[in-house]
């Protein structure tokens, strides 16, 4: 069309107007979609804030839901499969056995109980010091100590995330400690391949020193990372393998950790065993997690574009065209 | 049946045989040793552990489950939930077939036997409890002990399981020092840090993702894609076992297997790209279980294409190598738990770092998962990745991932550990459940090693 002779000009301006966009869609948020709801109520208080419209909605949330309690069934449809009668001699069952027996609870039930009963152990302690059931647990549930070594179950998760936290720094810090204490007996020794260490790292190409020979006392060098009065790892003693010459080598030494000892072997060892919802692995701190990958529904291709009307992901037009079908009996046109 | 109420003997004479029972969700792996002979069992039997039900109406439970042939429409009735023990009506009745009947094939008298029964970590108390009571009141085994199935493998020759070279003279340690022991069943994976013989409880940590998860997984991307094969559970997981795999490059599998833009005709899609798999089912009447073939492209069209069509083909592309990427990927159906790379990435973390090379050079995986093609070096892989460069990965499947939990606790049970733990009949009349259940938590104790 004739513009009056105007001609517009691309410009690299960009106006913030209302209506819509690209914008790059990475899939669910993480923040949101880190920890498996467990508690559907408040949900609305327990997100995490910076949620944004391209999160997770309440819809899709419970499709997830949905599909993932669909694949731990055992039968598509529910199925009610009697237990053959016998021709067996039925003898009497003690009350006990036959109260077992005659149960029809699922491990859903057994699991709601026993959480019921912690915390009611948690607000109450008094109401369950004598139940049987809950003493084999007890010190996960008491100890703090025992606690803040399991990783994050959703429920506290500040308190453990941060005892794993301080783990993870101690064995840093002790590793760096065995390091240093190492480094510091044989420092003279260790001048020479320091120094080539240090023009090394500059960059700069430097004559190798050739390193001192081995002392004769290596060995048992070695056997030290081990405490000298371990017995419950005992320390390796056969004969280390043969001698070669790279073993000296500056840029090939190792930092070995130091062996944890006897009494931190034997707290590890006799610790009492988690709950069912506390040895269920979850996500972490923010850094563990990877971006999540999204899938064509329809060929299982990456999940490249999304359906505008349900938002569900496909590869290409092809399947877009295969999901359109789909997406119209149940949403309409 | 059950002769546990005649008055007991005058002495607890120690059983004279062991039933040792791997009770999974999916198959019991069950043996009996003899004491004083190596060569009393060597392999358990495995029997499905289920009550099945087919399309007319007939009922077979357990072991019945082999005469069956008709796999078309068969449901499932598990006592297994979530590899705990927890319907005992259903569960009772398979093991009394199998082992308390007159007419039963591997036949014994509870008041002689001691049972060694393996169950998962971190269970319930309220179901642990439950077992005990059955074992000895229903039951009356003379002697019991109730143990976590993964560290009853520390109690194999592990490094014959790594091909460790040694010396013939060496002694080979039982229980081993120290594995890390990844069991990946039917209902979920755990991972279990093992110091000689003893778990490291704090360290357990469990991936629900499981045999079960992976073939209802299968059975919805084929109902999609393919075949409504949503109530035919039993084919679905005949065809996971026989061709899925864990792939060493997922992206680059993915492309192979892509069909491309419209109107695009890719050659790797065209061909099979050497991973497209033909999967004949079971017809029902001639063939009773489905065959795996190499991708011939056009053989699908031609079969419903032809009038006397014999042969209803699937074509396995991506769902080959999809499914178990969920194994390491749980992420990918919207399951919001770590990767079984990660998984062992966090349980480590709560041990001392002085543990670790050890135990990662230590690794062995068991349970019905571990048969993927490529699981293992797979594994191996990704925990490079994540570990400091120094330690040595070794990762490693026994000969029979299924059956070595079984073997273990036959292991154990000619060790005399089993004696220290086992638990009388007496003493369960004397001390009641609670007791005993408390002595089975506290496990060996690191007073007396060995």
């Amino acid at each position: 069309m004739n513009n009056f002779g105007v001609i517009e000009v691309a410009s690299t301006a960009t106006k913030t107007t209302p209506g819509w966009a690209y914008v790059p869609d990475t899939g669910p948020s993480l923040s949101a979609t880190a920890l498996q709801p467990k508690n559907r109520k408040r949900a609305a208080r327990n997100t995490q804030p910076g949620l944004s419209l391209s999160d997770l909605t309440a819809r899709q949330e419970n499709k997830l839901r949905k599909d993932l309690e669909a694949l731990n069934r055992d039968n598509q449809r529910d199925v009610n499969i009697p237990v053959p009668s016998s021709s067996r001699s039925s003898h009497k069952h003690t009350p006990t056995v036959r109260k077992i027996l005659q149960s029809q609870k699922t491990f859903a039930n057994h699991l709601d109980d026993y959480q019921a009963l912690l915390a009611l152990a948690e607000s109450n302690p008094a109401a369950v010091v004598n139940n049987p059931l809950l003493f084999l647990n007890k010190p996960v549930v008491a100890t703090p100590q025992a606690k803040s070594a399991s990783p994050a179950p959703a429920r506290e998760k500040g308190g453990s995330k941060r005892g794993q936290a301080a783990a993870k720094r101690a064995a840093v810090k002790a590793a760096a400690a065995a390091a240093a204490a190492k480094e510091e007996e044989e420092e003279e020794e260790e001048e020479g391949r320091k120094r080539a260490r240090q023009l090394a790292a500059e960059g700069e190409d430097v004559e190798m020193i050739d390193s001192p020979a081995a002392p004769p006392d290596e060995v048992e060098k070695l056997v030290e990372t081990y405490p000298a009065d371990g017995t419950i790892l005992p320390a390796y003693r056969k004969r280390p393998p043969a001698a070669h010459p790279g073993d000296d080598d500056p840029l090939l030494v190792s930092v070995v950790p130091s062996f944890p000892t006897d009494e931190e072997l034997r707290s590890l060892m006799t610790a009492p065993p988690l709950s069912y919802m506390d040895s269920r692995a979850a996500f972490g701190e923010e850094g563990e997690r990877y971006p999540i990958r999204v899938f064509c529904e329809m060929c299982g291709y990456w999940g490249r574009v999304k359906c505008m009307k349900c938002g569900v992901r496909v590869c290409g037009l092809d399947c877009l065209e295969g999901h359109r079908e789909e997406c119209v009996t149940r949403y309409g046109l | 049946m059950a002769p546990g109420r005649k008055p007991k003997s005058a002495g607890p004479a120690p059983p004279s045989s062991t039933l040792v029972l791997d009770n999974g969700a999916d198959t019991i792996k069950a043996g009996f040793i003899t004491v004083d002979d190596d060569t009393s069992d060597n392999a358990p039997r495995v029997i499905p552990n289920c009550i099945a039900r087919d399309r007319h109406n007939k009922t077979c439970v357990g072991a019945e489950l082999e005469k069956c042939k008709d796999f078309g429409e068969i449901t499932f009735r598990r006592p297994v939930e979530k590899g705990f023990i927890v319907n005992w009506e259903a569960q009772k009745e398979i093991w009394d077939r199998a082992f308390f009947d007159d007419k039963a094939p591997q036949r014994c008298d509870p008041s002689t036997t001691r049972l060694v029964l393996a169950e998962q970590p971190n269970s319930l108390p309220a179901l642990q409890t439950h077992c005990d009571q059955i074992v000895f009141e229903e039951y009356g085994f003379s002697s019991y002990y109730r143990g976590i199935g993964p560290s009853f493998n520390a109690y194999q020759d592990i490094q014959a399981i790594f091909h460790t070279p040694r010396t013939p003279d060496t002694i080979i340690d039982v229980p081993a020092e120290v594995i890390l022991l990844i069991d990946s069943g039917y209902s979920h994976t755990t991972v279990t840090p093992i110091l000689q013989g003893r778990p490291l409880h704090t360290a357990i940590r469990r991936l629900d993702v499981g045999g079960k998860l992976l073939t209802n997984h299968l059975t919805r991307l084929l109902s999609v894609r393919h075949f409504d094969m949503r109530n035919e559970t039993y084919i679905v997981n005949e065809m996971k076992e026989a061709a899925c795999y864990v792939s060493l490059d997922f992206k680059g599998d993915l492309d192979k297997t892509w069909k491309g833009t419209r109107g695009e005709r890719r050659k790797d899609y065209a061909t099979g790209g050497g991973i497209a798999k033909d999967y004949v089912l079971p017809d029902s009447h001639t063939r009773f279980h489905g065959i795996v073939r190499d991708h011939e492209p056009g053989a699908a069209a031609r079969a419903r294409k032809s009038a006397v069509s014999t042969e209803d083909i699937l074509t396995l592309r991506n769902e080959r190598f999809s499914v178990p990427e969920l194994l390491f990927n749980p992420t990918d159906i919207g399951l919001r738990q770590p990767g079984l790379a990660d998984l062992v990435m966090q349980s480590l973390s709560v041990l001392p770092v002085g543990l670790w090379p050890g135990l990662l050079a230590n690794i062995v995986v068991v349970g019905g998962n571990a048969k993927f093609v490529n699981f293992i070096q797979r594994l191996q892989v990704e925990l490079l990745e994540r570990v400091p460069d120094e330690c040595v990965v070794r990762v490693a499947r026994p000969e029979d991932p299924i059956v070595s939990t079984w073997l273990g606790a036959a292991n154990f049970a000619r060790h005399e550990h089993a004696d220290r733990l086992a638990v009388t009949k007496q003493e369960y009349e004397e001390h009641g459940a609670a007791w005993v259940a408390r002595k089975f938590a506290l496990g060996l104790g690191v007073d007396t090693l060995r």
